[in-house]
């Protein structure tokens, strides 16, 4: 230990603090996007008639801010800590490090603007036009020579599971990124472009990227940041060495083939569809391997539930991830597809991921690292509870609203009446939606409202941290 | 930490140790792998059953090989069924064609392809499938604009559910505006009317359907009217009852569908929007629908349609 102490004055904790200041800043702001483009939904007056504000805007603007701006700054402050600290070495370049905070901070702030502005390459969850998609490549391919050079710097034999987490995933997303955004620019100081595949073919390179978006972005980075803080938190051992080396590999190779079960009954040919239904389902061991570890690493320590609001949001989030990860190979059946396809369900499914397991994990990340940054403790443990209760009663607000406009949505089109006739029109199936629509906004601002309390915790004991360091100085003086 | 890991089923370390984080050597669940085991065979034997891996330029086509459905030769139209295996596409048309709904609505559907307007308006059976399909076919295509009650948006599209057809209230007349589309048009009379020729002729108008209006105005505007001046009645005759060939409105029946006369607060507030479709002229687009829906879809259409406004 003596060791790892004197190592700790020489990580470079400045730049973990700049990106978990704007994860914080894109997350409160992402996830009331989300929660105003609910609203619209249920109450499309709230479009104003103004065009940068429709629906059709700013929803990639919400998902860009919470994957991207949220998701994204808080993947890399927490692999700039885990890496460093299970290394035991410095990060790597300073100012390659700073660049990567500056160009992946203007990235998400110029996607944010072009799609207001009605720039898009109506790619899910790959909006970006080509001029920003080029300052990604460079801003992705910088952070992964940081962090393979931090890794070859350690001092330690082994390289921590975390870290193969982290590996794959940045080498992941460059390959995602790199091929689907392949296109072909209008004119050189133009941002339209047009994309080099076409047909069914681009559609099934755009969903290859956004499954493995989820896959390698939003699972396998994610379950490296619970790789350290739960046993961190718990501090307990990981329970089993071997599980995660078996379900690293099954999933980082299993997730690849999958991507075609969002283009189910369509032009995508039948075998390809199999392939990738099939591969869901094989898929579902090795996800919920993670979700294993995770929980028996808890194990002997289970009374902290009681005490712990920091350990609540890292098992709730293991919960969820195990939840959201049994859905998706269901819903990846063509059968249930075929009902589930085009209808909210999917929607609340994403969000069971991305708010249960996603989003709730990074919380409980941050309120361990946040406060060991400024090496300070929490300015209120009581706003933590407050966060968590608000947080979970949102999600299963949010999903449970989903479930019901999703699945009642895929029974009133496909009813039949006594006759043979289709039973219902499509606008009878739009406003039985209405219900379930007002619920899911009411859970997205209870989540953002957690959100918001968490961020001015955060502040408070960033700036609690401050004031301890200094009266320390000037004792020391 | 090294020493506390009884309740983790007493594995020891690996003897790793990252920032103060031990692994145990904890053996993977046998659950786990026997769910995955589980999980790959299941996957196995889909592949077996259906399509699944590419080969050269084909792929394997599974061994289920019973999906059966017509073709229809588009030029001969012989028709012709095909077995084959698993594909959606397929399964799609074996499902429109054989499928259970589909054979129970097809059996509706010949009889009433048969039968004729007044077979169907006086079978309460009939009438019973037309209103369910017609109510689909009507909400999916028509609702859009006549609203899903049918009563239209006065001003833009008309009032189907209120007694008054512009094109006929007729089921053939209605069947016929459906397959053939309607253009409604009326000049504009703003460069052909001075300001007191307007005037008199809205007097007149409004006149007609019970509005006490100036009297000397009102012979003025008849005189417009029924003339050379206006030549109104060519259109609307010159009782100004209207002319269904044409879609001229009925101007005596206190039915308005564009001038919004009966949402006016004031006497005022009629003679200007009155005054207003006679000045800027009436055009108005219906699109032909004979294309996009098949004849047997318009006709039960027609009979919903029909059956909206009461009939005539």
């Amino acid at each position: 230990m003596a060791h790892s102490m004197a190592a700790k004055a020489e990580y470079n904790y400045d730049i973990i603090k700049k990106f978990a200041a704007m994860a914080m800043v894109w997350g409160v702001l992402g996830m009331f996007v989300g929660f105003y483009a609910a609203s619209e939904l249920a109450f499309p007056i709230l479009n104003f008639d103004n065009q940068y504000i429709t629906f059709g805007r700013l929803r990639p603007v919400h998902t860009t801010l919470v994957i991207f701006g949220f998701g994204g700054s808080a993947l890399f402050a927490t692999s700039y800590y885990i890496v460093q600290r299970t290394c035991q070495a410095r990060l790597h370049g300073t100012g390659l490090a700073n660049f990567t905070f500056w160009g992946w901070q203007i990235s998400v702030a110029a996607g944010v603007i072009t799609y207001m502005l009605g720039y898009t390459q109506a790619r899910e969850y790959a909006e970006f036009e080509w001029p920003i998609d080029l300052l990604i490549t460079v801003t992705w391919v910088i952070y992964l020579y940081v962090f393979v050079m931090t890794l070859r710097q350690r001092s330690q034999p082994h390289i921590y599971v975390a870290n193969w987490f982290f590996i794959a995933f940045i080498l992941a997303t460059a390959i995602l990124h790199v091929f689907n955004n392949l296109a072909v620019p209008v004119d050189m100081f133009g941002m339209k472009s047009y994309s080099l595949f076409s047909g069914v073919q681009d559609a099934m390179t755009q969903w290859w990227y956004g499954h493995n978006a989820v896959g390698f972005f939003l699972t396998a980075a994610f379950l490296g940041m619970m790789y350290y803080f739960v046993p961190k938190q718990a501090g307990r051992p990981v329970y089993s060495y071997r599980l995660s080396v078996i379900h690293f590999w099954a999933l980082v190779f299993l997730y690849m083939w999958v991507g075609g079960h969002h283009l189910h009954w369509t032009a995508l040919p039948d075998w390809t569809s199999t392939l990738a239904a099939t591969f869901s389902i094989i898929l579902l061991m090795p996800s919920w391997g993670g979700m294993i570890n995770g929980i028996m690493t808890m194990s002997g320590a289970w009374d902290k539930l009681r005490t712990d609001p920091v350990m609540r949001f890292l098992i709730v989030s293991l919960s969820f991830y195990g939840m959201s990860t049994f859905e998706g190979p269901m819903m990846a059946l063509k059968s249930v597809n075929a009902l589930s396809h085009y209808t909210d369900w999917t929607i609340g499914h994403v969000h069971s991921g991305a708010l249960g397991w996603v989003a709730m994990v990074s919380f409980g990340s941050f309120y361990h690292m946040v406060p060991k940054l400024y090496n300070t403790k929490m300015y209120s443990e009581k706003l933590i509870f407050t966060h968590f209760w608000l947080a979970t009663i949102g999600i299963v607000l949010y999903i449970t609203a989903m479930w019901t406009s999703g699945i009642g949505q895929g029974l009133i089109l496909r009813a039949f009446d006594s006759y043979g006739n289709l039973a219902y029109t499509f606008v009878e199936s739009v406003s039985y939606l209405h219900g379930p629509y007002i619920t899911r906004a009411i859970g997205g601002f209870l989540f953002v409202t957690g959100a918001a309390i968490m961020a001015y915790n955060l502040y408070m004991t960033a700036k609690q941290g401050k004031r301890e360091a200094a009266e320390a100085a000037a004792a020391a003086a | 930490m090294s020493n506390s890991n009884q309740k983790s089923g007493g594995a020891p370390s690996t003897g790793h140790n990252w920032d103060g984080i031990e692994e145990l050597t904890n053996p993977v669940p046998r659950w786990w792998i026997w769910s995955f085991y589980f999980t790959v065979v299941i996957c196995i034997i889909y592949w077996i059953i259906y399509p699944a891996w590419p080969v050269g330029k084909s792929y394997t086509t599974g061994t289920f090989n019973d999906i059966t459905y017509n073709v229809v030769n588009k030029d001969t139209g012989e028709v012709k069924e095909v077995t084959t295996h698993w594909n959606t596409r397929a399964l799609l048309m074996a499902d429109m064609q054989r499928g259970k709904e589909a054979l129970k609505q097809k059996a509706y559907m010949d009889e009433v392809a048969k039968a004729s307007f007044d077979d169907i308006l006086s079978d309460p059976e009939k009438m019973a499938f037309a209103r369910s399909l017609a109510k689909g076919i009507y909400g999916d295509n028509c609702a859009a604009c006549h609203g899903t009650g049918g009563t239209g948006v006065v001003g833009l599209f008309p009032n189907l559910a209120d007694d008054d057809w512009l094109w006929g209230g007729k089921v053939e007349q209605i069947q016929a505006s459906i397959e053939q589309g309607r253009h409604g048009y009326m000049p504009d009379f703003k460069n052909t009317f001075n300001a007191e020729q307007l005037d008199a002729v809205t007097e007149y108008v409004l006149s007609l359907s019970g509005h006490a209006m100036d009297s000397k105005k009102v012979a003025t505007g008849k005189r417009i009217f029924n003339g050379q001046e206006g030549g109104c009645y060519y259109c609307h005759t010159s009782k100004a009852t209207g002319m269904i060939s044409v879609g001229a409105a009925n101007l005596t029946d206190s039915i308005w569908t564009i001038a919004d006369v009966q949402g006016a607060a004031s006497l005022e507030a009629k003679k200007a929007s009155v005054k207003s479709v006679i000045a800027n002229g009436v055009s108005r687009k219906m699109p032909a629908w004979s294309e996009r829906l098949s004849a047997n879809d318009i006709k039960l259409l027609s009979v919903y349609v029909h059956e909206l406004g009461g009939g005539k």
